[in-house]
This record gives structure tokens, sequence and C-alpha cells, in this order.
């Protein structure tokens, strides 16, 4: 997947909306949806699948996040940001932009913080 | 007069620290101590609050009290207050009261005596209370509350940040040798601010009338606008927040760190 194609994806609009991305340049725009869209091939699923994998529905029919699953995700975010050569700061940040894309669409995730 | 209002109304919930700017030993002392100083049921020391000096842990251990939940919050507070509620404090209870009667802290006046401590004391109070896990923990974690405030408020004056967080207690158990008897209560984070200590001001309360009754508990308690005011200049009651300006100052901040904004 391109940014281009994942834009107006809800999950990536409600993102948009929330963090108010739009106010961003056109260029870190695009950086963030290119990420998001890369990991999502990464993951093997697309945006919204991604959002709600850590999801899980209770017995009682209430929305709650899957600890076990959000670890997964956690994980994978890690080994993606590596596997594309980010190091350092870079890779602080590139991580945690996935993790804001998660965090706007209800997942409560926490990654590094730079102390560089 | 008026310095405790000021701090009590400059306390916020913290979530941006200086993460290398290493929070001094002394002022660590000062918040146990006025935790050590707060008001407690039978004189016990409800809380057992374990110090985590970041930098100083072992790395292994560190990375095991990063979880998908806490990582952020283990890089950037310096201090990590692990605050348990001991199950025992009703052990050796009878011969603090005792002591409390012999130095006139509970008197006559009300009732108490030595006799009431030494023959009464147990059966009536301490051993309904022992042996109900759902009352020992509701009482104990009152008090324990009221002291965790107290260090809070302590830090506040020392011109520390402060926020309390749950935690991993699995994880903290198991990394920091807990025993099966402390209950988990709290994670008090510590550090300096690298935000806004006032955090660009206070956030919502609702009015007294809404919480607040006099006689009964459907007559709303009417503030006294004079006293409103004071409570104003004395600078308990602050300027709400502004929330455009608080929101370039998270942004700036995530982007300080790396964070998601």
């Amino acid at each position: 997947m391109a940014a281009a194609d994942i834009r107006n994806e809800p999950a990536v609009v409600r993102w948009f909306e929330s963090a108010h991305l739009d106010e961003l340049t056109p260029e870190e725009q695009t950086h963030r949806l290119a990420l998001v869209a890369d990991f999502c091939d990464h993951f093997g699923r697309p945006p919204g699948e991604v959002a709600a994998h850590a999801l899980r529905t209770t017995k009682d029919g209430d929305t709650a996040i899957s600890a076990k699953k959000r670890i997964a995700l956690n994980d994978s975010i890690d080994e993606f940001v590596e596997k594309s050569g980010y190091t350092g700061k870079e890779a602080v940040i590139n991580g945690n932009i996935i993790r804001s894309f998660l965090v706007h669409n209800g997942i409560f995730i926490q990654g590094r913080a730079w102390r560089g | 007069m008026g310095e405790l209002l000021r701090v009590m109304g400059n306390r916020r919930s913290i979530r941006y620290f200086e993460p290398d700017k290493p929070v001094e030993r002394e002022k660590i002392q000062i918040m146990l101590e006025a935790m050590n100083r707060s008001s407690r049921a039978v004189n016990a020391d409800f809380v057992k609050t374990v110090v985590v000096f970041r930098d100083e842990l072992d790395p292994d251990v560190l990375e095991q009290l990063k979880t998908p939940t806490t990582t952020a919050e283990v890089d950037m507070a310096p201090v990590h207050m692990f605050c348990y509620l001991d199950l025992t404090y009703t052990d050796g209870a009878q011969g603090r009261l005792k002591e409390l009667v012999q130095l006139g802290a509970l008197n006559p006046s009300h009732g108490w005596s030595e006799a009431y401590v030494d023959e009464v004391v147990w059966a009536t109070v301490l051993k309904p209370i022992s042996a109900d896990p759902g009352i020992l923990s509701y009482i104990g974690a009152i008090d324990a509350g009221v002291a965790i405030n107290q260090g809070m408020l302590a830090a506040v004056d020392q011109g520390l940040g402060v926020c309390l967080h749950a935690f991993n207690t699995e994880v903290a158990k198991k990394a920091l040798d807990i025993p099966d008897h402390w209950l988990p209560l709290h994670l008090l984070l510590v550090g300096y601010p690298a935000e806004d200590p006032l955090t660009g001001g206070q956030r919502p309360r609702r009015p007294l009338s809404t919480q607040c009754f006099v006689g009964n508990a459907h007559t709303p308690w009417e503030e006294i606008p004079e006293v409103t005011e004071r409570l104003k200049q004395e600078g308990l009651i602050q300027d709400p927040v502004d929330a455009e300006k608080r929101r370039a100052e998270v942004r700036a901040l995530a982007q300080r760190f790396g964070l998601p904004e």
C-alpha cells in the first residue's frame, strides 16, 4: 500500500482528525501515511484491521484491549522499525508515529521516549 | 499563611518529566517523611514504598518494567515510587494504641484507656478488620491514600512534579521482590517537569454544590463568594487550562521526546 491508498480509510481519517495532523506540512503528512501504510504491509492487514487487532469483545459485549495482542502489535512495530533501518531518534519517532495511529483509534499503548 | 493552599493549587498530574535531570535523594526523603507524618488509624504504617531511581536499576529489571503501557513513563520519570498497602497493619496495633493512650493522644475524655486497649479492642475492632479481606483493604487503602497525597504535596512544595499511575503489578512484584502481603496501590512517578509545572492551568473541577452538602445529603453547600475570591488570590483556585495553548505545548513535548502526537 502507498500513502495515498490509505488516506481515506476510516481509521486513518479518524487518526488525522483526532491528532490534528492536517496542521502538519504536506511532507510530514505523507511521511506519516507512508509509515503506517508500510507497517500495514508488514503486519499483513489493512489499517482498520491493524487498529482493531488489539481490541476484543468481552462476554458482556463491551470493547476491551487484548493485552497479549497489544504486546504482539508493539513487538511488531519494533520489528518493523528495525527492519526499515531506522536507528536512534528516528527509530523512536517513527515507531511512535505508528503508535499514534493506534492511540487515536482507541489502543492505549506507549513506546520509548527519546532521551538523547 | 496560605503557602499550603498554593501548593495544593499548584499540584498537577505531571506526565512529561525531564528524563535526565536527577531528583535529589534529599527531596525524596522529604516526600517519604511527609507520608510518614500523615494521619493514620491505629498509628499503623499502612504504606510500604519502594523507591526506584531509574538509572540505578539493573538494566534487565528496567526492561522488565517497560510494558506496552508503561514504556514512555519509565523512560521519562527518573524516580518511581511503588506504593503498597501492607495488609499486616493490624499486627502490633494494640501496642501502638497503648502508646497513644500513654501519650495522651487517645484519652479518657473520648473513652480510651489502657484497659480498653488491653482487654477489648482486639475483639471489638481489630479482629473484625483483620478477618475480612475486603474491610482490611478498604480501610487500609483510605489511610494509604492520605499518606500518598501528603507525599505528593511535599514533592510539589520542593519544585518536583508527580503523577499517580497504575502499574504492572506482576512484573513489579517479581522485579522488586515484593512480599505477598503487600497489596499494590499506585506507582508514583517523580521528577522535574519537562512541561509547564502548572500545565497551562487547572483541570476542570465541579462546583462544591454538586458534591458537598450541609445538614443532610441533599442540601448543597452554598459557596461564600468572598472565600472563593480569597482562594483565588491565595492560589488554591487558579485559572483553567487554555486548551489551544496546551495542545501546542503537548505537540512540542511529543516532538521533543519523539512520542505519539
